[in-house]
């Protein structure tokens, strides 16, 4: 392991067929696992509102966003499979069994519009800021490639939310007021999605899975937000918020991290239906799954 | 061409609507399809149909000269009034079901090349180009529902469930073929080649040779010009119209 250790700390990149300890093996495929679920859970979060969107081309960009999310778990999976702990199926089986884990946020409902957008706004750039972390000094190079394509969607995402935003912002007063009330429900579920500091023998950094601390990640979209939602007239919801007028700092108040815990163990506020839903659908259609899986091989098509 | 003219305008909508909620129901499907790459692909297909309703209505909106904006597009693609619209029962009736969204999607796509190739040579350019674009799209949705089909129609257990959904939809898939009034004047115009239902007896024999299945044995709903709603309807538009209808003045 020392001598793994040091490849590492050299910038060393590890392929999928090279050999790699165990512990590493485990730590890469949990970390890309729950990212993949996380992208697939996101994008049912999602869903629920598309066919709700106001607006025919705004329909057809919200559809796109989350094929891409959708597509980023495919890929994913795909990565993740190759590490031959799981297969693509075990790990979806898993998920909606409710046996794997999937980031806080997407165990909360979107209860309105405002959510939608609120989610695109917030938690798309906690996402990115988290992944392109990743990106930076990922030691597993599949997993690397592959997010580099994701944080380039991903980019598009955010500023889609950001538009969105904007219209909401200099919009009406209803619209105003549904969207503060989104704040009011996502901000704190967000910023918990960085999770709490990192421990001192955090393995991901280490292992150069992660390449930044929790806390700095939180820190710096802290810094982001708080200013941005405040320039458009938004309240943020956190009443310990400190500014340092002297350097234009802002810190959080304390971080109440009971909620995020809750989530991990599947207790979040809408954990149960998402996962029963999602079990729900993969029971639907298992009949389509077992033809396929029974039918013989079919020839390769030849482009037409 | 400018000055669309009463009758080539309900043609028109009628084609848009179809498509607007032909792609508004593949939406439905995207994350609960059974399995990811059938999740990518049906809202691959929504997007595709929904482009289509969008160019539609933004020939309409412009009176024969396309506009390129939202607000006016959305004006038609949003009707408040379920009286105001003119598409075919097929595209307005909810399914829960996987069989049925894919029975669906062939019939409707099947039928919809034809109806494209009545206006392939249409005399109202921006149709004709628009049905240039669509073509290019929709050879690769009915490969995708021709794939599908090939694979789950021979197995029983999977060729059952397409069965059944297969007599649940024809009588309302061959109100595709269902006219506007005026249709006549839309070919008189040479914004169509001929009436859509010249075509239906070549999509029949396509439903023949495809589900082994006379759809003559079905009797068809009786036609309504269009003008007769699905009970699913009112639901479905209350689905779409839900954030609109928060604040007529917001622009979301």
């Amino acid at each position: 392991m020392d001598d793994f250790e040091a490849f590492l700390d050299d910038g060393g990149i590890v392929e999928v067929d090279d050999d790699m300890p165990g512990a590493y093996r485990q730590a890469v495929f949990a970390f890309i696992e729950m990212h993949a679920n996380s992208e697939l859970m996101g994008g049912l979060t999602e869903r629920d509102w598309i066919p709700r969107t106001p607006g025919l081309r705004h329909k057809m960009a919200v559809l796109a966003k989350t094929q891409d999310e959708i597509g980023h778990a495919h890929l994913l999976y795909m990565v993740g499979a190759d590490l031959a702990i799981k297969t693509r199926r075990d790990m979806l089986e898993d998920l909606f069994a409710g046996k794997s884990k999937f980031h806080n946020v997407f165990h909360y409902r979107a209860k309105t519009w405002g959510d939608q957008v609120a989610i695109s706004f917030l938690v798309d750039a906690a996402a990115l800021a988290s992944q392109q972390a990743v990106f930076k000094n990922c030691s597993y190079g599949p997993y690397r490639r592959i997010l580099k394509r994701i944080i380039t969607e991903e980019g598009f995402h955010m500023r889609m939310g950001e538009e969105r935003m904007l219209r909401i912002a200099n919009g009406t007063e209803i619209q105003r007021t549904m969207f503060q009330q989104s704040l009011d429900d996502w901000w704190w579920p967000s910023l918990q999605l960085f999770g709490p500091d990192s421990k001192p023998g955090d393995v991901l950094l280490r292992w150069h899975i992660k390449s930044e601390r929790n806390e700095v990640l939180r820190a710096r979209w802290v810094q982001k937000f708080v200013p941005l939602l405040m320039s458009y007239g938004f309240s943020v919801p956190d009443p310990g918020l400190i500014h340092d007028t002297a350097t234009g700092t802002w810190t959080s108040g304390p971080i109440d991290w009971e909620p995020l815990k809750r989530t991990l163990a599947m207790g979040g506020p809408d954990s149960a239906r998402r996962i029963a839903d999602a079990a729900a659908n993969w029971a639907d259609t298992h009949w389509v799954r077992r033809v396929l899986d029974d039918a013989p091989p079919r020839p390769a098509e030849v482009a037409a | 061409m400018t000055g669309l003219g009463s009758s080539v305008r309900e043609f028109l909508l009628a084609f848009a609507d179809d498509e607007h909620l032909m792609g508004q129901q593949h939406t439905e499907w995207i994350g609960v399809a059974p399995f990811l790459e059938e999740d990518l692909a049906f809202s691959s297909i929504a997007q595709d149909e929904l482009g289509h309703a969008a160019a539609l209505y933004a020939i309409v909106a412009g009176d024969g000269d396309p506009v390129d904006n939202d607000l006016r597009i959305d004006e038609l693609a949003f009707r408040p009034s379920p009286d105001d619209w003119r598409c075919a029962q097929l595209v307005e009736v909810a399914s829960d079901d996987w069989a049925h969204a894919l029975v669906r999607h062939w019939l409707y796509d099947s039928a919809e090349q034809l109806r494209w190739e009545q206006v392939a040579q249409s005399s109202l350019i921006p149709l004709a180009e628009a049905a240039a674009r669509a073509e290019r799209e929709e050879r690769y949705h009915r490969r995708h529902a021709d794939g599908l089909l090939d694979v789950l129609l021979p197995a029983a257990d999977s060729a059952e469930r397409l069965q059944a959904a297969l007599a649940d939809l024809l009588p309302l898939a061959i109100g595709i073929f269902d006219p506007v009034a005026g249709e006549a004047e839309v070919v008189a115009t040479g914004v169509a080649s001929a009436p859509f239902d010249t075509r239906l007896d070549e999509w029949k024999d396509r439903v023949r040779h495809r589900f082994d299945f006379d759809p003559d044995r079905i009797e068809p709903m009786a036609p309504t010009g269009r003008l007769v709603r699905h009970p699913d309807f009112g639901p479905l538009l209350v689905r779409m119209r839900e954030v609109i209808d928060l604040d007529p003045a917001a622009v979301w």
